[in-house]
């Protein structure tokens, strides 16, 4: 098991995604300092390949947050898990060619997401996003959508946004949204 | 004639400097009609634009290619805050190639606004006609036929026609078109009559060489006149600098038509061209928010012409923020982040997509009070838009979201359901007041932007304008803007056709000798 990375001061000082403000700096500052908040995180299936952006610990959270976010066998068989899509892996891809910055930021966020005295302050759960229970999750998911504090609902639309993108992006979850896909034109012909 | 070239990063062995009259920053609506004129004129001209080089042997319609293909940010460009998802070209054509084809002019009483409040000068409807008519025939942009309507669209013209909102079909630019549904991945058959195949092979027939890939970094100036542009090109697999650059020197001028957001963003990063004080200032984004309608029958909104009907009925609301109202293509990936909610809740809403009918209403920003966004970048080139939702807008969207239920109803939608982090379901007629009750605020309810206007606003008078009304720079004699980031306010229908229109007013001036 990895823990997250802790935060630095250089990157506290650098104007980030959860860096708004006092709120988001204290934070940032108290995520990454206090014992509590490097409880292990539970890794959870490989990567499917080299990571280019994200660390092990990074992917995991991911992974476990796009296993509550898309429909997922857990509540109908016949949708494949996020995993299966490998959407954290695409994830992964898609923001290793985001300007550094974005990657930097994302990285933070999914430290903040995992951590578990964020969790204390939001849902009263001092436990590591991936170590809390799937109903668990969801209600840490929703206290995040439901702050009224912004940075925590613009995490959550970070999270939220790119894991459907990369699962209902994939052909495999066509025919279960009743899309037949796209159109048999000469340039591609259906096979 | 000798035709010019394009090139793409990948072809490029070394650092290249060149000579010519004019450089071209993007290769869009603006840069590519701008490109065009000042070629045809005999000036040589180079032109730099950020994206690829993609046609339509590459147009899949898969949006898992599409989006971060030839998209801003790889299709993840937003606020700050990211309570405004931005869909932005970035390819060249620019934004032409992936646009849905909804072909406008310039509203008048947007030029008469322009005119009397933000001291625009000469660009009266009678004095664009010619530009708006040479540009329409050249992209075979016209007026729109009841076959181009899809369920989708059929919906928003049923539901707007019972209540007496008068909808109109929109004009399109597009030949030969097989209503395939795709224009925002790039059309697989070149129907479409984006700058892609259009403007940009001619300029390239008139002998301008086109530079894809390649971003540029910085603009030297030497008094009031700009001396050189750099760029770096783009490795186009890992989206980073290649190592390798350009230097362009253009004798006779610069024009910018890198796209609202993008333009203000290379000017401030390049810390050129801020005399002002205004550059980035008055961003404005038409900020859509939408609205669901679910149907006893198939919609299947993935398909046919994405846009074909419109309804402008609450337009002008007086002293309050007008918006149109337009139907949204449903594709998976673009329905899905829309959508409220994960899990299951979602998942009852994604298995019911093709049942499904998204109008969105586009609040026209920047012509009362509400003074848009403002775009940033500094030195590492990183671009960010903050865009606080205003008192203004979120009226206006209250509105929109109750009149869109209404219409949504009137045409048949057994539910419309809004797009809040905690969604409004509205049955009946009397459960439309329930959305009173809805919250407005950054990333409380879905909101995206296809048009980006704004932040080098044009006028006569240098301290409330960037460029003048001819879109030269105030204090910089050889550099001019042609893209959406001149108009001083939203300009209340899809913009594409209005930027053509001055950018090819402009290029003639700038032809002319400015």
């Amino acid at each position: 098991m990895i823990a997250p990375e802790p935060l630095t001061p250089h990157a506290l000082a650098r104007r980030s995604l959860v860096k708004k403000g006092m709120v988001g700096g204290a934070l940032l500052f108290v995520g990454g300092a206090l014992p509590i908040a490097l409880r292990a995180t539970r890794l959870g299936p490989e990567p499917r390949g080299p990571l280019k952006l994200l660390s092990r610990s990074e992917h995991a959270v991911f992974s476990a947050i796009a296993a509550r976010v898309v429909p997922g066998p857990a509540a109908d068989p016949t949708w494949p898990s996020a995993e299966a899509l490998d959407c954290a892996g695409k994830v992964d891809a898609l923001l290793a060619r985001a300007h550094p910055s974005i990657g930097r930021e994302f990285k933070q966020l999914l430290t903040l997401f995992e951590n578990g005295l964020v969790g204390l302050l939001i849902q009263l759960a001092p436990t590591p996003f991936t170590r809390l229970s799937p109903t668990d999750q969801d209600t840490r998911l929703e206290h995040w959508r439901d702050s009224r504090i912004v940075i925590f609902r613009t995490g959550y639309q970070a999270v939220v946004r790119l894991a459907h993108a990369t699962y209902f992006s994939s052909p495999e979850v066509y025919p279960l949204m009743g899309y037949p896909g796209p159109p048999e034109v000469p340039a591609f012909p259906l096979r | 004639m000798t035709p010019g070239t394009i090139k793409r990063g990948q072809d490029i062995s070394g650092n290249l400097t060149l000579d010519c009259d004019f450089c071209v920053v993007g290769s869009g609506a603006g840069g590519s009609v701008a490109a065009a004129t000042l070629a045809a004129a005999g000036a040589r001209v180079v032109i730099l634009e950020e994206g690829g080089h993609h046609t339509r042997r590459e147009f899949n319609m898969q949006e898992a290619w599409a989006y971060p293909t030839l998209y801003q940010d790889h299709g993840n460009r937003a606020t700050e805050d990211l309570a405004i998802m931005i869909l932005q070209g970035r390819t060249v054509g620019g934004g032409t190639t992936v646009n849905w084809t909804s072909s406008f002019r310039t509203p008048d009483r947007t030029l008469r606004l322009w005119a009397d409040k933000f001291g625009v000068t000469g660009l009266d409807p009678a004095t664009l006609a010619p530009h708006f008519e040479a540009v329409e025939h050249r992209l075979n942009i016209h007026p729109g036929s009841r076959d181009d309507v899809n369920r989708n669209n059929q919906k928003l013209w049923d539901g707007a026609d019972k209540l007496g909102w008068r909808p109109e079909l929109i004009h399109r630019n597009v030949k030969g078109c097989a209503r395939l549904g795709y224009c925002g991945m790039g059309c697989p058959l070149d129907a479409k009559q984006s700058a892609l195949v259009t403007y940009v092979p001619d300029a390239v027939a008139a002998g301008a060489d086109l530079y894809a890939n390649c971003r540029v970094t910085t603009i030297k100036r030497k008094g009031h006149r700009v001396e050189s542009v750099s760029g770096e090109f783009l490795d186009e697999d890992l989206d980073r600098p290649s190592g390798r650059g350009i230097t362009v020197h253009p004798s006779r001028g610069l024009v910018l038509a890198a796209g609202a957001i993008n333009t203000p963003a290379l000017l401030l990063r390049a810390g050129v061209g801020d005399d002002s004080g205004l550059v980035g200032k008055r961003t404005f984004l038409h900020p859509a928010v939408p609205m669901v309608g679910l149907f006893a029958e198939p919609v299947e909104g993935f398909y046919g012409a994405p846009q074909s009907v419109s309804c402008h009925h609450f337009a002008d609301r007086g002293t309050n923020v007008g918006y149109f109202l337009e139907a949204s293509p449903t594709h998976p990936m673009l329905a899905s982040i829309a959508f409220p909610g994960f899990g299951d809740s979602h998942r009852h809403l994604a298995e019911r997509l093709s049942f499904a009918q998204a109008t969105i209403a586009l609040m026209v920003d920047g012509q009362h009070d509400d003074p848009g966004g403002r775009v940033r970048c500094g030195a590492d080139g990183r671009i960010r838009l903050a865009y606080p939702l205003g008192d203004g807008l979120r009226e206006a969207a209250r509105d929109a979201i109750k009149n869109m239920a209404r219409l949504l109803l009137a045409a048949g939608a057994t539910e419309v359901i809004s797009l809040h982090a905690k969604p409004i379901h509205i049955r009946t007629d009397a459960e439309i007041g329930d959305l009173d009750r809805a919250q407005f605020g950054p990333n409380l309810h879905t909101l995206f932007s296809a048009h980006q206007m704004g932040g080098c606003p044009m006028g006569d008078d240098p301290k409330r304008s960037v460029v003048t009304s001819r879109g030269r720079h105030h204090q910089i004699e050889n550099l001019w803007i042609v893209d959406g980031s001149i108009f001083p306010t939203a300009v209340g229908v899809n913009p594409q056709l209005s930027i053509y229109a001055h950018a090819r007013l402009f290029a003639q001036a700038i032809a002319r000798g400015g």
